[in-house]
């Protein structure tokens, strides 16, 4: 069974390992420990101490918070977006791509789609405007609510670790 | 003393990343194995050492015996590195304009060419590897050829200028041209092609030129791209190590000239203008050595299966025939090549073994020890068990002779990495853990060889199964066990039979054109004379190419035998055969019609005479066209029959040997010592230094007169009998 070590794992993270090498991560049945040291890495790269749960993108998170227990979505630069069961995009700042204009800002003429038929909506971080993630729904769609993760089943059945607490 | 020697005949090369191996005939069948250390600076160094080691076993001299050889064959894994490695030549290349991106991006099945299943549906994994040529040594120039071959757009001469000037500037080693539509109408690429050779002229340089008319005229651009390119790219530098090679045979007094492995199945020459084609080789030979040995022992439908130490690979022989694939993949790029049609699977003899954490389950590969061996090898470096560890724990291999004992595994060194790894979390003995191992690999191949026939439409119990490869005896009883093949042969020189195979392949060209020929069911004779025209008009044109490699080599136009084929669907479906035509030449509307006949008797082979559809009208998507010239094969053993009692040196020992829950005492038997009509009845376990044959109880298995053993399963009341 591979096992790879902390530094490896950061390395993952950082983007810093060659793609085989990356793929061979993927694709192997991970070894027990490997979530754990994952979730060490990331939360050595964060500024405050709230304990991350899960990540859900490069720089959002579901957290347990430091002073109440609570399991709220939060954005690397420590904004907070709510509670980790809502959706977290409605309290995100959100830009709308949907004239030819706007368009031409990130393809060329005539290689974009109609925006009649489809927009792009850009989610940002209202306190350091990271983008955190873009749809590309037809214009009439409601904010896609991307998934519940189970969480409860996630640790105690596949990565068998304690559930953190959690008071709401 | 002075021996009598049976001449050396046939020799075969097999040049991979780590060890280089030839192989050696003699006349009367005997043959010898060298191997050397690979010297990617100079081979022709490896092929010398090596040839030293396999001749000294007959106790000759290269010197003497390169002069006696009628053939050599040549294979290797250098052309396959050097792309995969991304280390060809600086190439530039020239597009249509507006299509400069056509190389880089590829096609979207680049992406996870060569992944295991789970892999290419799992979408993270894919990856687009580094194109072969940059954006910044591609030009794209104006001119455009439509569909029907019209040009509709003529080609700016004044830009190809330009963009010759810029693509040598910018350091080009060769110039390929690659131009929309050129199977149908290349002029204009040869045109761009000149005036590439007058610039390159006028600069008083010498830069090749490659145009996809001239070399791969086939529709698909991506493939036809690809395959040119891999000619500028990779062959170009192979052609400079052959001819190294060439050189040195001939300086220790070589009569025969060089040939190399091609993937349609026949050896090429070394100077051969389509070098690309010889990029992969190995598992090839194989086949083509199966369907000799067929053909000389009347078996028509063959189940040819090798198993090295990273993959199993499998074809299929039916009525003396391999099918051919004409745009395969290699090396992560599509490609527009004839290849011998080949399933591959990733588990091997070295395949490495882990538990699943989650199911518990014990997974296979797909990666491999490769040749490290296993954990059983103490300065493998491994830290994961593999296939062979279990088999030395289970006493199906000696661990004193491995390779002949160039290499000394430690039992007990396996023994507890099985343990630890597997055996204690499964809560099973080593044994009875190494045991799932094996069985679990043996259904996985038995599967595996069992759906790739029967998705043909075909029943194992018509077919001969041939095992080889250096770990195939060891396995063979495990994958064809209940599968009810007719016979299933082991040849003594397994782990030779690649590059035997590769000896016996033909010196044979083959080269395809894409055509576009449709004729409805009630076509008039007009409109089938031309359809007849067109495909004899591309026929001449691939004649003349393949003649003029033959002229190459000093052969004459009248020495060459040709045989035209061609590729012919029913209107509106997707997938076209292969024909070998039964008119050497076509001109008349009933010419035409022996093609379609030829065409509907094999569709009623492959498929059911009842899907033949006729009234759709048929088209021909291709023109294929096939010399030969007559060269000396090696000549099949034949040994004097003795009785069935194996002399009693060839039994050397006896050894703990488990399956099916139980130790067993399996006698121990040095191949080389088994004499022609012997018979042996498992346990028992057959060892050369190459390889290890094992006949588990509930077998048995005799040596034919041709050095072939022949493997059957016994009920319980033929054990009796015996």
């Amino acid at each position: 069974m591979p096992t790879y070590t902390r530094e490896q794992i950061g390395n993952m993270v950082d983007g810093k390992l060659q793609s085989d090498s990356v793929h061979r991560m993927l694709s192997m049945p991970k070894d027990p420990e490997r979530f754990e040291i994952y979730l060490d890495v990331l939360q050595e790269k964060v500024s405050w101490k709230d304990k991350i749960i899960l990540p859900l993108g490069p720089h959002l998170y579901i957290v347990q918070s430091l002073a109440d227990k609570k399991w709220v979505t939060k954005c690397s630069c420590g904004h907070i977006f709510g509670d980790y069961r809502e959706n977290w995009k409605l309290n995100a700042l959100l830009y709308v791509r949907d004239t030819e204009e706007a368009m031409s800002q990130v393809y060329p003429k005539l290689m974009a789609p109609d925006t009649k038929w489809q927009v792009y909506r850009e989610y940002c971080c209202p306190t350091c405007g990271i983008m955190q993630d873009i749809e590309a729904p037809t214009p009439w769609y409601p904010v896609i609510h991307d998934f519940e993760p189970d969480i409860d089943a996630y640790y105690k059945e596949w990565v068998h670790l304690p559930l953190p607490e959690r008071a709401n | 003393m002075q021996v009598q020697h049976s001449p050396v005949q046939v020799m075969g090369i097999d040049a991979g990343g780590t060890m280089t191996d030839t192989f050696f005939v003699r006349q009367d069948g005997k043959f010898v194995v060298g191997k050397a250390q690979s010297n990617p600076g100079d081979e022709s160094q490896a092929i010398y050492e090596s040839s030293v080691d396999a001749l000294a076993q007959w106790g000759r001299e290269v010197d003497a015996v390169y002069p006696e050889l009628d053939t050599c064959v040549y294979s290797g894994t250098a052309m396959l590195n050097r792309v995969v490695q991304r280390k060809g030549l600086d190439v530039g290349l020239i597009t249509n304009r507006g299509f400069e991106d056509i190389h880089s991006m590829g096609r979207a099945c680049q992406s996870y060419l060569g992944y295991a299943l789970e892999d290419r549906i799992h979408l993270n994994t894919h990856r687009y590897d580094e194109p072969l040529v940059p954006l910044h040594r591609t030009r794209g120039v104006v001119e455009r050829t439509d569909v029907q071959g019209q040009i509709v757009i003529p080609l700016r001469e004044d830009e190809v200028r330009t963009a010759a000037r810029e693509l040598i500037e910018a350091g080009s080693k060769a110039i390929v041209i690659s131009l929309l539509q050129s199977h149908k109408n290349g002029r204009n690429e040869q045109r761009v092609r000149d005036i590439c050779l007058e610039v390159i002229k006028d600069e008083g340089l010498e830069i090749p030129v490659f145009a996809t008319f001239d070399y791969y005229p086939s529709r698909k651009e991506s493939h036809r791209t690809n395959t040119t390119i891999l000619e500028a790219y990779a062959a170009e530098p192979s052609r400079a190590t052959l001819k190294k090679v060439s050189d040195r045979f001939k300086k220790h007094g070589a009569k025969f000239d060089l040939r190399v492995m091609a993937t349609h199945g026949g050896t090429i020459s070394w100077k051969a203008k389509e070098l690309a084609r010889t990029i992969v080789s190995g598992p090839i030979g194989g086949v083509i050595g199966s369907k000799f040995l067929g053909g000389l022992l009347g078996y028509d439908n063959i189940a040819c299966s090798d198993i090295g130490g990273t993959s199993f690979d499998m074809a299929i022989i039916t009525k003396g025939k391999f099918a051919i694939q004409s745009d395969p993949d290699m090396a992560r790029l599509v490609l527009s090549l004839p290849l011998v049609a080949m399933d591959t699977v990733g588990a091997g003899a070295g395949s490495f073994v882990r538990l699943d954490p989650y199911t518990g389950a014990i997974k296979l590969g797909p990666d491999s020890a490769g040749y490290r061996v296993g954990m059983c090898w103490p300065e493998s470096g491994l830290d994961t068990v593999s296939v062979s560890d279990c088999h030395v724990v289970l006493g199906y291999l000696n661990p004193d002779n491995f390779l002949g004992g160039a290499i000394k595994l430690d039992v007990e060194r396996a023994h507890q990495a099985i343990k630890v790894q597997i055996a204690d979390p499964l809560g099973l003995s080593v044994e009875e853990a190494a045991a799932g191992v094996i069985e679990l690999l043996d259904q996985q191949l038995r599967e595996y060889l069992r759906a790739t026939i029967s998705a043909k439409g075909y029943n194992p119990t018509d077919f001969v199964c041939f095992s080889y490869g250096g770990a195939g005896p060891v396995h063979t009883y495990g994958y064809t066990e209940g599968l009810r093949f007719k016979d299933v042969v082991v040849p003594a020189w397994a782990a030779g039979f690649s590059a035997f195979g590769c000896a016996c392949a033909e010196f044979e060209y083959r080269y395809d054109k894409s055509v576009d020929i449709a004729i409805p069911s009630n076509a008039t004779d007009a409109q089938k004379q031309e359809a007849a025209k067109t495909l004899q008009d591309a026929w001449s044109g691939l004649a003349e190419k393949v003649i003029e490699e033959f002229v190459i080599n000093g052969y004459k136009p009248e020495d060459v035998m040709l045989q035209p084929g061609y590729r012919m669907q029913y209107m509106g479906q997707l997938n076209d055969l292969e024909i070998n035509s039964p008119i050497t030449s076509a001109a008349t509307a009933e010419d035409w019609e022996k093609l379609v006949v030829a065409f509907d008797d094999t569709y009623a082979r492959v498929y059911a005479s009842s899907a033949r559809s006729p009234e759709l009208g048929f088209g021909v998507t291709g023109a294929i066209l096939r010399g030969v010239v007559t060269t000396q094969k090696p000549t099949l053993p034949e040994e004097p029959m003795s009785g069935p009692i194996p002399p009693p040196d060839a039994l050397i020992g006896k050894r703990p040997f488990f399956r099916h829950n139980n130790w067993l005492h399996a006698d121990v038997y040095q191949m080389e010592k088994l004499k022609a009509g012997n018979h042996i009845v498992g346990p028992a376990i057959i060892e050369s230094s190459m390889t290890t044959f094992v006949v588990p109880d509930g077998f048995e298995t005799y040596l034919d007169a041709h050095s072939l053993f022949h493997l059957k399963e016994v009920t319980k009341l033929a054990v009796v009998k015996h």
